[in-house]
């Protein structure tokens, strides 16, 4: 099917970027495109993506040779791998990517070619859909797919999960040096004023990414949406970046998972997942107990997921890495290496503390279905809501 | 004869000038088709516009307001105070060792010469990385320094940091094109002036500077070049905003952005600041051969 062909049908199943929003509500239809005809869904509007072609038959035998990985860096557990390359007799490759909308554009034009996608959110899964990148999961090869957390068996961003089934959960919060810093320092007032207190100037950080950074202004200023397009509240949002910045000088990164395991750094708003990947880096004899993680009750909860590209090489391998993924003995060994917490409703809190792995310090960074619930989504804005927010970022990060 | 001969040297060019329109007269049009071209609308990836005739300025207009009065003047003028900082303490370290490697090294001028090359074998991205660990709080450099009771977190964000992680990234490439002029000076010149009665400063100002200006110049374009453009040494060193440089703001506006042509403007925009630099040193090299031909 020609792009042209799958744009115009794309824009059929979703309720159309021809209808205008009124006559879309008027239909009250559940699936929505917003005006740049990307299909976005929304805890509010919860979209089925449009399938354009045919998942693959039942009970096909696996492919040989080899299964090439899109992911993060530090994203599985190379013991987990070498597992599945044994069982499955196949070798694994994978490829690196380090933002989303780069990913996109190296799929867009043949840079990678891999068989499947490790840790897209709903944003980039809009942008891979509308490319006509994914083709639709066959749950015959999936028989663990019942151990996803229930609510993320049909999420939102993808209804009836038809591409994406859910890898990882997490929150974003604010880590810290518990040997260094008092917890209570949190939760006397506002927890977020501590980024903003000059007696931690120099030892802290934020995420460099504009929609959460953005976000946790926000939601410090009192506000509970994460994808205003209020343009008092995003420029409110930005000075206060700006007055963060003249008053504790933070550092602007990814990185808080290294930097606070080596102590570079006390202070670190981030994602909950972050702060269980510190674990690993932590200097031989350190104990884990100097790890420490606020979890805010307004803020961000996400997850990200596993699919599988429509041009894919060995699709068969790729549902059963991904069935492999959701059996919850694999995915506790994953997490040892990964840190961050799999989507797996078998994988409960207190499995997870038994386990022995997670310090009592940090029981506050694991998200339990009641956090998750209780989350803010983040979702794509319209282009000019996202210049009003760039610009802010732009400003912040321009010092 | 003569016309088959000027067309022999004449093709001596051809490879150079393939080279300059295939590797930089193409891209560079193709940064400005992306610089005035516009955004797509489902990918927000940039979309160039390759025909003059139909280039849009709106966005250059914003960039150049941001740069000259807005968010973006900070950094540029930030951009300008490091390099100048990273460029003076390049030539304060890098002249005397160009001088003494030049006049007085001896027998000795070549293994010092290596010796200060070897370090620049590795890659400047993994000499960076070693200096984050020796300056990271338990590190090497930050513990020694700790015995003269100097407690500095050298990685939160400082100024200095970033200035000293430019001048060792380029220092070695302000040191050889020195090296080069120094030594090809004729020395005899210095020695008269002294034997005319000037003290070694007088010397050193009214002889050996003024031979040695187009290798200062050149080697001076040539650090102050990478350097406006740097943005991994303050990635690896600082990662603060208060150090952010206009490399920064091109690497995000292209990488992490739904603008990639704000990155595509910034871009030329620095093209155009560095041409001014450029010309300078054209002139320079160029007055520097007339007087040696005059």
């Amino acid at each position: 099917m020609r792009r042209r062909d799958f744009l115009r049908d794309l824009a059929i199943a979703t309720g159309g970027v021809t209808l205008g929003g009124s006559l879309l509500a008027a239909c009250g239809g559940s699936a929505k495109t917003n005006s740049e005809g990307l299909p976005i869904g929304t805890p509010d509007n919860p979209i089925k993506l449009p399938v354009t072609t045919k998942p693959i038959a039942d009970g096909l035998p696996s492919e040989s040779g080899t299964l090439e990985i899109l992911n993060w860096a530090d994203y599985q557990n190379p013991e987990s791998i070498a597992i599945f390359e044994e069982k499955f007799g196949v070798t694994i490759s994978t490829s690196i990517y380090d933002t989303e909308e780069a990913a996109v554009a190296k799929l867009r034009n043949g840079t990678f070619k891999p068989d499947i996608i490790v840790g897209m959110t709903d944003t980039g899964l809009a942008k891979l859909i509308a490319a006509d990148l994914l083709q639709p999961l066959n749950k015959w090869y999936l028989p663990n797919f019942g151990n996803v957390i229930r609510g993320l068996q049909n999420p939102y961003y993808d209804l009836e999960a038809q591409y994406t089934v859910p890898y990882m959960i997490y929150g974003n919060g604010i880590g810290y040096r518990a040997d260094r810093i008092d917890k209570n320092a949190f939760t006397n007032g506002n927890g977020y004023d501590v980024l903003w207190d000059p007696q931690y100037s120099g030892r802290l950080a934020v995420l460099d990414s504009y929609r959460d950074t953005l976000a946790m202004a926000m939601f410090r200023a009192g506000h509970k949406d994460a994808n205003t397009s209020d343009p008092a509240i995003i420029k409110k949002a930005g000075e206060d970046l700006i007055a963060m910045r003249k008053a504790t000088n933070p550092k602007v990164d990814v990185l808080a998972y290294q930097e606070l395991a080596a102590g570079n750094r006390d202070i670190n708003f981030t994602w909950s997942g972050d702060l269980l990947t510190a674990l690993q880096y932590l200097p031989e004899g350190v104990s884990p107990d100097v790890l420490g993680f606020w979890y805010p009750e307004t803020t961000i909860t996400k997850n990200d997921f596993l699919c599988i590209t429509k041009n894919a090489k060995a699709p068969v391998l790729a549902h059963q890495l991904i069935n492999f993924f959701c059996d919850t003995e694999s995915a506790m060994l994953n997490r040892e290496y990964v840190g961050y917490q799999p989507a797996l409703e078998t994988i409960t809190i207190d499995l997870l503390i038994a386990s022995g792995t997670i310090p009592e310090s940090l029981i506050g960074a694991l998200v339990t279905p009641e956090k998750y619930d209780a989350g803010l989504a983040q979702v794509s804005l319209e282009p000019e809501v996202d210049r009003l927010w760039l610009d802010q970022w732009t400003a912040f990060t321009a010092g | 004869m003569l016309k088959s001969s000027h067309r022999l040297w004449a093709g001596f060019a051809i490879p150079g000038t393939v080279w300059l329109i295939a590797l930089f007269a193409v891209p560079f049009y193709v940064v400005a088709c992306v610089a005035f071209g516009t955004i797509g609308p489902i990918f927000r990836d940039a979309v160039p516009q390759w025909s003059p005739l139909a280039w849009d300025f709106a966005q250059a207009q914003q960039i150049a307001i941001s740069l000259a009065a807005g968010p973006l003047q900070g950094v540029a003028l930030r951009t300008i105070f490091y390099v100048a900082c990273a460029m003076v303490v390049c030539f304060a370290v890098g002249f005397p060792v160009a001088y003494y490697l030049a006049r007085h090294a001896g027998k000795q001028k070549l293994m010092l010469l290596v010796l200060i090359i070897v370090p620049f074998w590795v890659n400047y991205l993994m000499r960076m990385l070693a200096w984050v660990n020796l300056l990271s709080t338990d590190g090497l450099f930050t513990r020694f320094m700790r015995i003269f009771g100097i407690n500095y977190n050298w990685l939160d964000g400082s100024p200095v940091t970033v200035i000293i992680g430019l001048v060792y990234g380029y220092i070695p490439f302000l040191i050889l094109p020195l090296f080069g002029t120094l030594e090809r000076l004729d020395w005899r010149l210095v020695e008269a002036a002294r034997d005319l009665g000037a003290n070694s400063w007088q010397a050193f100002r009214l002889v050996t500077m003024p031979m040695s200006k187009a290798g200062i110049v050149a080697a001076g374009i040539l650090i102050a070049l990478p350097m406006f453009g740097d943005y991994y040494t303050n990635d690896l060193l600082s990662r603060s905003p208060s150090t952010e440089m206009i490399g920064n703001q091109i690497d995000f506006f292209l990488n992490a952005s739904s603008q990639p042509q704000n990155g595509a403007l910034l871009v030329l925009a620095l093209s155009i600041f560095l041409l001014l630099f450029m010309s300078f040193y054209l002139r320079s090299t160029g007055q520097a051969a007339r007087q040696t031909t005059g």
